[in-house]
Parts: structure tokens; sequence; C-alpha cells
């Protein structure tokens, strides 16, 4: 399959999965489970920043539509990709990354994945849920939120993967 | 003008993140103000349609719940009937009723998406301003108070549900008739608060809390939730009344509509109201 085409339907099917049932579920505890953002981590690891930006515009702007939350996704997913480069940076190999392989918990390893991914959620979901809440008196409620938010997306995004994409073993 | 270039090649990449970012949170701190931006929400075509798909698919789950509840209400409702009640003085007989005239008209509807786990929740209602829907007007369900219309379509509506910051409805605690503000926390699907109620009165658990048909939005006397729990507030002379609400906003589908017919008088003759002078 061509890359183009798989993160087209990467795009759409992360779109669906959001919108028509991980925004209907309700735990309680400010749990908001989010898959999209995995999306912009899987990217390639040589793409630009400014299609990165683009991209993740669009991807939070139609969720935005369908979830009654006009930006708030996008500002997040924005934060995100802005943030991306500079996490990767931190958490670089040493000798570089393989422009071959993919930004996935298959490819890099659990621990690579955990640090990158895991620092990439908290900025995402913590910059949501302030600006959703906004207010420094509910400050405690904003970090309880991101924390629980945070674990459940994580291990949402270990599943999918591990679901979704087929290990393609070299020989 | 050359340093000009240079400043924008070297910083495009923050440029246009800061440009997205601005744009994105001037559509989300507008619409919390004021819905200006009909398009880019679950109250337009495209999406109403989407999904009204989704509601057609996933509605039979609590059809049986929901008969049951719609049951229960005509039963009350049939009770209020003329032809169920006893006549206890022959005699009399209605010519034309001039002690009380229509002032609430009620219409139908179906909440076809929410959320109850956001800080600010919206609905989404299967009716719009064909039939006659505008901002403004009431919403509740059998059991209880819902929201406040935010914003219409030709076919769809946005609620403001009583799960938001600033939804504000005037609420009176029913035997003791105070009046406060119905408030929300953000925490609880389940649980809301009043504010305003002064605490030199004495407010028994178990209290029903209705509304208190103020503004003219909902008529008096439409069920809230009871009262659970009071808390004193610190240093303030005040209650902090803890309302469990009568509505399961997680299951809510068959809504009403409330319009005030005689609303736009009520308004006329406030407005009469001289103004506190400043001195």
């Amino acid at each position: 399959m061509n890359a183009v085409t798989k993160h087209i339907i990467r795009f759409i099917l992360l779109w669906l999965l959001q919108v028509l049932i991980f925004n209907q579920l309700e735990f309680g505890f400010g749990i908001h489970m989010m898959v999209y953002p995995l999306f912009i981590m899987l990217l390639p690891f040589d793409i630009g920043i400014l299609s990165l930006l683009l991209f993740a515009f669009l991807l939070g702007f139609s969720i935005d539509i369908f979830s009654n939350t006009y930006g708030l996704h996008t500002s997040s997913l924005l934060m995100m990709a802005y943030f991306r480069p500079i996490i990767f940076n931190f958490f670089a190999p040493r000798d570089g990354y393989d422009p071959l392989k993919q930004a996935s918990i298959n490819d890099m390893g659990g621990s690579w994945f955990l640090f990158s991914y895991g620092n990439l959620l908290l900025i995402h979901h913590f910059w949501f849920f302030l600006i959703e809440i906004f207010r420094m008196n509910e400050f405690l409620l904003i970090l309880q939120n991101t924390f629980f938010s945070v674990i459940i997306s994580f291990i949402l995004a270990v599943v999918l993967q591990t679901l979704m994409i087929k290990k393609v073993i070299p020989k | 003008m050359r340093n000009l270039f240079a400043f924008f090649r070297r910083f495009r990449v923050f440029l246009l993140f800061a440009l997205l970012q601005v744009f994105s949170l001037t559509i989300y701190i507008n619409y919390l103000s004021f819905p200006r931006n009909q398009y880019l929400t679950t109250a337009s075509v495209l999406t109403g349609e989407f999904l009204k798909l989704e509601n057609d698919l996933t509605k039979h789950f609590n059809l049986s719940k929901n008969n049951l509840a719609l049951q229960k209400e005509n039963i009350r409702l049939r009770n209020k009937l003329k032809m169920s009640l006893y006549k206890l003085e022959e005699g009399f007989i209605k010519v034309n009723d001039t002690i009380f005239q229509q002032q609430y008209t009620y219409i139908p509807a179906t909440v076809i998406n929410l959320t109850v786990s956001k800080r600010n929740n919206y609905f989404t209602l299967n009716i719009g301003r064909k039939q006659g829907v505008y901002r403004g007007l009431g919403v509740f369900s059998d059991k209880g108070v819902v929201g406040v219309i935010h914003n219409t379509s030709e076919h769809y509506s946005v609620v403001k549900s009583v799960l938001t910051k600033d939804i504000n409805i005037d609420v009176t605690i029913e035997p003791i008739g105070l009046f406060g503000l119905l408030k929300w926390s953000g925490r609880d699907a389940r649980r809301g608060s009043i504010s305003g109620i002064s605490n030199d009165l004495r407010i028994k658990k178990g209290s029903k809390v209705v509304t208190k048909g103020g503004s003219g939005i909902f008529p008096r006397g439409l069920a809230v939730g009871v009262v659970e729990k009071i808390n004193p507030i610190e240093g303030e002379p005040l209650w902090d009344v803890v309302v469990k609400f009568s509505e399961n906003f997680r299951t809510i589908q068959r809504v009403y509509v409330v319009k005030n017919l005689m609303i736009e008088e009520q308004k006329n003759i406030e407005e009469n109201i001289p103004d506190d002078e400043e001195e």
C-alpha cells in the first residue's frame, strides 16, 4: 500500500473512531478518551513542521465540527504538533531517526513510545482541559482530568496499534 | 525590507503556529459568548444529517425505558383530564374561558447528540427554525429542566444545557420559596448547586427545587431536582446548596421546547423599570 493512502485511511479511521465512538463514551472522573492524536504521532519522521501544523489543523477542525467544541480540539492538536519535533529531538536515538521507520510502538520500541507519545499526550490534554475549564481556582480539576485522561488515551493508543497495524517482518 | 523577509523566514513555523492557534481560540471564545458561527456546529445541515443517522441507529437501545417514561407521563396527564375528575358541583356551565389564557406552548423534540462530561455541555435537537424554534426558548423533559436554546438552523438546534458554566436558571426551593440561581461545577453530571441562598434560613434535605419562572423562559414549578446537601461557604453568609438533578442527562432522549406567548409583554413592561441612578 502506498504511504500516502495509508495516512489518508488512518486519518479517516481515527476521525470516525473519535467522533462516532469515543466522543459518546463516558467514564466519569473527567476522563476524555482521545485517539486522534495518534495520527499526528504516526506521520513520517521527515515531514516538515509546516505541513505537520496544517494536518493538525485539518484533523482538529473536522473533529471540532462534529463534537460541538468549536476550536478546542484544533487548538490542542496544534499545540501537540508544534511540540512534536522538540520532543522527538529530545528522545532521539544516538544515530538519528531512520526515515523508513514509523513513530509507532512496533518500530521504535515500548520505552521510546512511552516517553515521546506520553509527553505529547500530556501537552495535548493539559492544554485541552486548561482552555476548556479556564479557571484558576479549578486548577486541581484540570490536573485530575489531565492525569486520568492521559493514562486512558495512552492505553487506547497502544491497544489500537497492536490491533490495527500489522507488523511487517523484513525477510 | 530584506530584514523583514528574513525575519518572516526565520520565524515562519512559529508564525503559522500562532496564526492557526489564534484562529481556533477565537472561534472557541466567540462561540462561548455568542453563536455567530453557524456553519461549524452540529446545528448545521451536514453534521446534523450525520448525527440524525447515528441517532436512528442508536435510539432503539433505550426504547423500552423511554416508552415506560412516556407512559408514566401519559398517566399523569390523563389524571388531569376532565373525564377522570369527579364533578362535585352540578350546575356550572363553562362558556368561554376568560380566566385561563394559554401562556405556554410546547414543541416535542428528540435529542440527537449530547455530551455530559465536558465543562460546557451542548445537546443537539432534531427541530429548528422551521418548527418555530429560536434562541432563548426553554427546554425540559418529563423529569426536569434541560436547558435553553443556544443556536438554531433550518432543521436543527443546539441547547445550552444545565451542565454548562453560566447557565443561571432562576429556581426556588419549594416549601420556603427561596430564590437562587442554578449553577454547575463541572464535576458531576447528576448534581448542580444553587447560589445566593442566605444562611439565616434552614433548608431541609430533600426539599424540591423547581423553576421560578421569573425570566419568562420556563413556566413556574417545573421540576429541577431535590436538595441533597447544604454546605456553609466560608466567610460569606450564604449556603452552598447541592441539588441532585431529577433528570439523568446521560440517557435523555425526548424533550419539550417551551415557548412563552407573553414574553414580549413581560419584557416591554419590565423595560419601563427606572434604572438605579448613580450618585
